[in-house]
């Protein structure tokens, strides 16, 4: 016995006379919907993962030796080791700026693998435990005592590369050896790859000559205002204040990137433009040659009672059964390219953000219903023309 | 006799590139509940056209259609179709089936646009393709028919769903005489127990006289016969 005869099955059947038109119209639908797929999560990704990571970093105003911010981006964001350095008299004079309420710094070295130590090349922060507020929070509970000399910490990606896990090892770091003694929680930022330790340590990592950092020189200073204050303004007194610096706003974090981003973004929509108009084309041009053909049994159908209606929703049924197989493949396609592809692109692969499974499925939805708004907007025309016909004369048109 | 079909002043005018061509000319005529009604006339007389309006399959120009004393001409699109669908099964000159549906869903495909879902009545489509000749065709798809063949299926589709009245155009056309035969004793039944009003269209003038009635077209123009 065969399936009941539906306007589905009808449909589907339609769509079985002309396999290769069909399949090429899913083939163009999943091409866009996956190229759509694939930009809004990297988009997405990009752009909520340096939001997360400035947010999470707990101060208000970061102050960088002049030219460095990109750098001190690059570290903070994407944990590309970087160094840069300023002299620590800073510090003194920044305390005399009104409106900062604490302070404190950090030094950053870049390791080498085999010419000053033993771990892969990352970034190792020196702080002042005396008076940090950035690593502090993502200290595990665990580990409830300073730092000792020779002692350091790792972030939580970068226990996976050195292995620690939760054994205790030695390590060297500019020819010092360093023993692994706990793991920071994660905390969403660059710094989740980095290794740290006690800014006391410097002194001998200095002595021993495998790096270029000069006594009396730091990297970055955090700095908190009061409360009800405007880090910008402030911020903006700083730079007024001192040449040799530059200063971020925590706002400004990542704008350089989000700058980027926005270039990207439009060359993603104008391309998604392109694809839409090209694949909405093809549509209208494939159900235009289909409502041509189908004149005559279309006019057989109302002349024994389909209603306009009828005849619309039969060609939507297609439409629909087109558009969903090409958005659903897409789908898949998209994001499995923004999954590999996450491994080629350098901006993406620091991130600490991976897009979670409701992110995922909103963007799915997206593609799914442009995938499906695009066919439907494609054939719209043919499919009103041909509802239109008078049913006899569009039995004789042959 | 009650009047099903009432036709008043109907014209129907084609314009062919800078002519007008009149197929109906200014017709009337009124045909009871139950007749069994013929259509003669030369080709391009207006035949086919003026069952077409009554069928609801074509807008006139001018003039009115009362079926059961409804305006059919003044219906719009939704009702026109139910009309279609529920008062008339149409005949056409024409090959007239689906490519895509088996005899038997072609058979079933007004049933697809009517609002009781009877559609699924496979017992009688049988027994109708059984009727009109080609009970051992039912899962065959029209291109494997030959001709007269499609056309009894597009027969046992007008009765399917047991129409008030059937507009036949040309029913027997390319059907062999011992068929033909079969079909018009199967709509002279039709007609007798079911009062089913029956209009055909025919150049057989042996056929025409099965007829209680006979109308003749002559370029447009139509007389009782
Ligand atoms: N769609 C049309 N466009 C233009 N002229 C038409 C059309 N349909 C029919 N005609 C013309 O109308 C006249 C009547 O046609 P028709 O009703 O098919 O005649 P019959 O069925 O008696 O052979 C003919 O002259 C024919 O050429
Ligand atoms: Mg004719």
């Amino acid at each position: 016995m065969k399936a009941e005869f539906t306007f589905s099955s009808l449909a589907l059947r339609n769509l079985k006379r002309k396999p290769l038109r069909s399949v090429i119209l899913i083939i163009a639908i999943a091409l866009l919907v996956s190229a759509l797929v694939f930009s809004l999560s990297f988009v997405r990704r990009v752009s909520s993962g340096i939001r997360l990571a400035s947010e999470r970093l707990g101060a208000d105003i970061l102050v960088v030796p002049a030219g460095s911010r990109g750098f001190a981006e690059d570290v903070l964001l994407e944990n590309k080791a970087k160094s840069f350095y300023m002299d620590k008299g800073i510090i003194e004079k920044l305390k005399a700026i009104p409106g900062i309420d604490s302070l404190t710094y950090q030094t950053y070295l870049t390791t080498m693998q085999g010419l000053c130590c033993d771990v892969p090349e990352t970034v190792v922060v020196a702080f002042n435990q005396d008076t940090d507020f950035i690593i502090k929070p993502w200290l595990t509970e665990k580990f409830g005592r300073k730092l000792q000399k020779g002692e350091a910490l790792v972030g939580s990606e970068s226990a996976f590369n050195i292995r620690v896990g939760l054994v205790e090892v030695d390590s060297v770091l500019f020819g010092n050896i360093f023993r692994m003694v706990g793991i920071l929680d994660k905390t969403g930022t660059g710094l989740d790859n980095a290794l740290f330790i006690d800014d006391g340590n410097l002194e001998d990592i200095m002595r021993k000559g495998k790096t270029d950092l000069k006594p009396g020189q730091i990297s970055i200073v955090f700095a908190k205002v009061k409360k009800g204050l405007d880090p910008y303004k402030i911020a903006g007194d700083i730079e007024d204040s001192f040449v040799e610096v530059d200063t971020m706003a925590r706002k400004d974090i990542g704008k350089s990137i989000i700058t980027t981003l926005r270039d990207i973004n439009y060359i993603f929509i104008f391309t998604m433009l392109l694809i839409c108009f090209l694949s909405g084309f093809l549509t209208w041009a494939i159900f235009s040659a289909i409502a041509n053909e189908r004149a005559r049994e279309v006019g057989i159908m109302r002349a024994v009672g389909a209603k306009e209606s009828h005849i619309v929703f039969v060609f939507f049924l297609e439409v629909i059964i087109l558009g969903s197989i090409g958005s659903i493949i897409g789908i898949f396609g998209g994001t499995a390219l923004s999954i590999v592809l996450a491994k080629t692109f350098s901006i993406m692969k620091n991130l600490p953000l991976h897009l979670g499974v409701a992110e995922r499925f909103i963007i799915g939805g997206a593609g799914f219903l442009v995938g499906n708004g695009i066919c439907i907007a494609g054939a719209l025309s043919p499919i009103l023309k041909i509802k239109k016909m008078e049913p006899l004369m569009a039995i004789k048109k042959e | 006799m009650v009047t099903q079909i009432e036709v008043s002043g109907l014209t129907k005018e084609f314009a062919v590139a800078d002519q007008t061509i009149t197929a109906v000319d200014r017709v009337s005529f009124a045909i009871d509940k139950g007749e069994f009604v013929s259509v003669v006339g030369h080709s391009g007389s207006g035949k086919t056209t003026l069952l077409s309006i009554i069928g609801g399959i074509m807008k006139p120009t001018s003039g009115q259609v009362l079926f059961e004393g409804q305006d059919i001409c003044a219906f719009d699109d939704d009702r026109l179709s139910e009309y279609r669908n529920e008062k008339i099964g149409f005949m056409f000159q024409f090959a007239s089936l689906l490519p895509m549906l088996t005899a038997e869903e072609n058979v079933m495909l007004p049933g697809l646009f009517r609002k009781s879902k009877s559609a699924g009545d496979q017992t009688k489509v049988r027994e109708l393709l059984h009727v009109v000749g080609i009970g051992d065709k039912c899962d065959v798809y029209p291109s494997q028919l030959s001709g007269g063949q499609q056309r009894r299926v597009a027969i046992a589709r007008a009765l399917m769903y047991d129409p008030r009245v059937i507009l036949a155009d040309e029913p027997t056309g390319d059907l062999d005489e011992e068929t033909e035969n079969d079909i018009m004793q199967l709509f002279k039944g039709l007609n007798r127990e079911r009062q089913i009003t029956f209009i055909f269209i025919t150049h057989n003038l042996e056929l025409a006289g099965m007829a209680q009635r006979t109308l003749r077209m002559t370029r447009g123009n139509l007389r009782e016969a």
